[in-house]
């Protein structure tokens, strides 16, 4: 037999025959598959520009619109058919520049709001196609599920007394007004929420009448703030303009909060330390600070923003897509509010950024869970009851120290537990640090002894 | 004209078939000649090439890959024009809109920027191959600078073109990316004014940079190219390859441009072709969602090529880290043909057997220290916290710096004392410390930095929020 030989020129031929035919077949069946390519991408485009819009509503609609869109009071439903076959164009319209004489304010930047013509254009596929029920999850995940009890009801003895006073009558009725119309928003006895500013304020009762009329009837541009102008008559806006002023004559709890913070007992919060520490603590960390698998909770915006009832709802139904379960489905009501009690219990030291400790444990082990000791609330600080007999006990004090302070502002934010170096290795980093550190020897062993060679 | 095609009788349709198809090989030498100037590619290239410089693992054809891409690039480049508004959001819009509608929108998207990171790799290892076997040295030290620019056009039109697509990616990289300019003294805030037309990355730059992407760098590379292929025919062709020991074959065979070298371009170019079809195919180039000033990612990266000076920032004042290394480093490489004269091994890898074991030991060597040191810098050294009145400049910039210089001053002393090395040997292996160095810093800034640039494992890297 002879042995094959082969020119290398016919390789090169063979390889450019080779290329060629892979392109012109390569685009031949990209071009087939295009259309459901295409398709495909539409339909992943819209399930993104659906997540951000859901993200969106609960931001800035649910409050006024319901979770699901259904709707509060004299706030029209959006999750109607009627809308879902509408014009996009006169959706868009109404959210970019409002409806004049209705609660609805401008949210287009271009008119003062704080949306961009590309978020609205989400929030109008969201209106037209939307998913309500999904919509409805997302706010809740987000705690930003509007109250229940949208309207409060006014203290009705503190009213009687109100009425009593020299020119009362104004007053009271415009304690009723605001709990019918403002309280969702303002928050009890006009004490302010994550919505919407204090009422209950010197600096409000420093601006002029003329000036806090103007507000009431018109609204802010570029706020959740409406014009009342329509809604409410003149009388109302002058009893509720009397409220604004003379706020500090209104005994406190005369317009009680829609939402009652969980009680927390000594009892409840060493429950809910247990239930945290066996349940909770994998993913979030033995003191809420957080991990790789879950975000952190001990952080004090987190904390100041979600109410204890958000939290209940959050642990309750869990996080869809996410690894948060629903607990609502192993544990009972009472055992979930003690959790929650115990996570409120942190947000008198909870830091301002979150420091997610890196509980880096024995490669063997896997992470570790320090022990840590459960705070009641100390008086005032919270929304809570609290018992005399709690001791405050710093928590996340003495963590660890700061590592990684390189030069040039490469200060970590993060915390690293102190462990023996050693128990801080997988076997992945080993591997990688052994690797380079033998390729590299390797190479100057092998330079050095030709070196050695060439120099003899 | 010939008679023939002047004869009323034939028909248009012969007329153009003769025309278009490749005449009878002539047979006297005037029509030869006719014929060699008639020809493209006899243009551009001689009509005839040494065989030693047709081997493949001697160029790696990576020059003749570069101009491919950057033909590629200027050919999806203008279709993704007739697509495209540089103004935000729209811009945004437009980039979705060739993803979700315009049909092969998401392939020419896909090729472009495939290429144009691509293009950065391709030039930076033809830079290298060049160096390695000495072609940078005179008379080709034109081309030498010609490249350098050309490589600095082509990271700048990467970086330009970075900011189109105007999604978080693409609005954080940039604004990281220019913000390292505003540390050169004097210049830098005005430069950055100027490039960016406002305080911060918006709709200015998104039309400055649209503006350079598609007019000043194309241009600037294509006549770069052009004079850059020119002088490779004027300094007398690529450098004929010798063998290690350094013996010149006495007389170079020659064989004939075509078909011998143009069969191996032409191979090259359709195998790289597939090559980069396939992976536009299937690897879709990255889009996040719209920019938005308010929300910026952690942590914040430039695009991957600056993440090198990026981490250098991280261990140095940023007068150093940005400015002084950066352009030592360029003016360095600038000068290197005027400093590195000698042409006896032009054409040898690694100039010598020495020089290639003191590569290796290079390789190591930056291999070895690079890593060590940044976990020193990290963990350990802080110049700033132990030497608190002095200026930053002095205990986060002078002082590193000195001690690395030292460092490798001292390195460069063993070797010569050791080994009986000459200075082009030790300019290579300085070179290679430097830009293994410089790979190494831009793996661990690509890889290994995570919120707050703290260092974790890639596997250990926590997902954003």
């Amino acid at each position: 037999m002879k042995p094959i030989h082969i020119k290398p020129r016919t390789i090169e031929i063979l390889a450019g025959i080779i290329a060629t035919a892979m392109i012109v077949t390569g685009i031949a069946l990209y071009a087939w598959n295009e259309p459901s390519r295409l398709q495909q991408a539409q339909a992943a485009q819209l399930a993104v520009d659906l997540d951000g819009a859901m993200t969106l509503y609960a931001h800035n609609c649910a409050v006024c619109h319901g979770a699901a869109g259904e709707g509060i009071g004299a706030n029209p439903a959006l999750s109607t058919p009627a809308l879902q076959t509408s014009d996009p164009e006169s959706i868009t319209k109404i959210i970019s520049r409002g409806l004049y004489g209705s609660a609805m304010p401008a949210w287009s930047l271009e008119d003062g709001g704080p949306l961009s013509e590309y978020q609205i254009d989400q929030l109008v596929s969201l209106i037209q196609n939307g998913d309500w029920q999904a919509t409805q999850e997302r706010v809740v995940n987000l705690g930003l599920a509007p109250l229940i009890p949208f309207v409060s009801e006014a203290d009705p003895e503190i009213l009687a007394g109100l009425a009593a006073l020299p020119e009362g009558g104004a007053l009271a009725t415009g304690i009723s007004l605001y709990a019918e119309n403002c309280v969702a928003c303002h928050g009890a006895d006009g004490a302010g929420t994550t919505l919407a500013p204090a009422l209950n304020d010197p600096t409000v009762r420093a601006q002029s009448a003329e000036a806090l009329e103007r507000t009431l009837r018109l609204g802010v541009a570029g706020t959740l703030m409406a014009g009342w102008e329509k809604a409410l008559d003149d009388e109302q806006i002058a009893a509720l303009l009397e409220l604004m002023l003379r706020w500090d004559e209104v005994p406190g709890g005369a317009i009680p909060a829609p939402d009652e913070p969980i009680l927390v007992t000594e009892e409840s919060l060493a429950l809910g330390s247990e239930l945290y520490t066996a349940s909770c603590a994998n993913c979030h960390g033995p003191t809420g600070e957080g991990s790789q698998r879950a975000p952190s909770l001990n952080v004090r915006s987190y904390l100041a923003e979600t109410p204890d009832a958000a939290l209940q709802q959050i642990i309750t139904l869990g996080v869809p897509e996410t690894s948060m379960p629903a607990w609502g489905d192993r544990l009972i009501e009472a055992q979930i509010q003690a959790i929650v009690g115990f996570i409120r219990s942190w947000e008198p030291t909870a830091p301002e950024v979150a420091q997610p400790v890196r509980v880096r444990g024995p490669w063997w082990q896997g992470s570790t869970s320090a022990g840590s000791s459960p705070q009641l609330p100390s008086g005032g600080a919270t929304t809570s009851a609290s018992p005399d007999t709690a001791q405050p006990t710093p928590v996340g004090g003495d963590l660890g120290k700061h590592q990684g302070s390189g030069a040039g502002g490469a200060n970590s934010p993060w915390v690293v537990q102190e462990l023996p170096w050693y128990q801080t290795l997988d076997p992945r980093s080993i591997a990688l640090g052994l690797g380079v550190v033998f390729l590299a020897s390797l190479l100057v062993l092998v330079a050095l002894r030709g070196l050695r060679r060439l120099n003899r | 004209m010939t008679e023939e095609s002047n004869s009323g009788n034939d028909s248009p349709l012969n007329r153009m078939r003769r025309r278009l198809t490749p005449p009878e090989f002539p047979t006297d030498d005037r029509s030869r000649m006719r014929m060699v100037v008639d020809s493209l590619i006899l243009h551009l290239h001689p009509t005839k090439v040494p065989r030693s410089t047709l081997r493949w693992t001697y160029t790696w054809g990576l020059g003749g890959l570069s101009a491919l891409l950057v033909m590629l690039l200027a050919l999806t480049g203008v279709f993704l024009q007739m697509n495209y508004t540089p103004s935000p959001p729209q811009a945004y819009l437009d980039v979705l809109a060739l993803r979700t509608d315009t049909w092969f929108g998401d392939l020419l998207r896909n090729l472009h920027h495939w290429s144009a990171n691509l293009l950065i790799v391709t030039s930076v290892l033809h830079l290298l191959r060049v160096f390695f076997t000495g072609a940078h040295r005179p008379p080709r030290e034109v081309n030498w600078l010609l490249g350098i620019g050309m490589l600095l056009l082509v990271v700048g039109g990467n970086f330009t073109g970075y900011l189109l697509p105007w999604d978080q990616l693409a609005y954080w990289a940039i604004t990281v990316g220019t913000s390292i300019l505003t540390y050169i003294p004097v210049i830098g805030q005005p430069l950055s004014g100027l490039l960016l037309g406002g305080p911060e990355v918006g709709a200015p730059t998104l039309l400055t940079f649209y503006s350079l992407h598609i007019s000043f760098i194309p241009l600037g590379i294509l006549a770069l190219m052009s004079y850059h292929f020119w002088r490779v025919r004027k300094d007398g062709g690529l450098t004929i390859p010798k063998s290690a020991s350094g013996r010149e074959e006495p007389a170079p065979e020659r064989v004939t441009t075509i078909p011998h070298l143009v069969r191996r371009e032409v191979v090259w170019a359709a195998a790289w072709l597939a090559i980069l079809f396939l992976w536009a195919m299937l690897i879709p180039a990255p889009l996040e969602g719209i920019a938005d000033p308010a929300v910026s990612p952690n942590p914040a990266k430039a695009p991957w090529y600056f993440l090198g000076i990026q981490e250098l920032l991280l261990h140095f004042h940023p007068l150093v880290g940005a400015v002084i290394i950066p352009t030592l480093g360029l003016g360095a490489l600038a000068l290197m043909p005027f400093y590195d004269i000698h042409t006896e091994n032009v054409g040898v890898y690694f100039r010598s057997y020495r020089g290639r074991y003191i590569s290796l030991l290079a390789v190591g060597g930056a291999l070895l220290l690079t890593p060590l040191w940044v976990l020193l810098d990290e963990y350990v050294l802080d110049w700033a916290a132990w030497l608190p009145n002095w200026p930053t400049l002095l205990s986060n910039g002078a002082i590193p710096l000195a001690i690395v210089l030292l460092g490798i001053f001292a390195l460069d002393e063993i070797l010569r004392r050791s080994f009986r090395v000459n200075t082009e040997e030790r300019v290579l292996a300085l070179f290679i410390f430097l830009f293994t160095a410089l790979v190494v810093l831009t793996i661990i800034g690509i890889f290994f930095r995570g919120p707050g640039m703290a260092l974790y494992w890639p596997w250990e890297m926590p997902a954003l929020h």
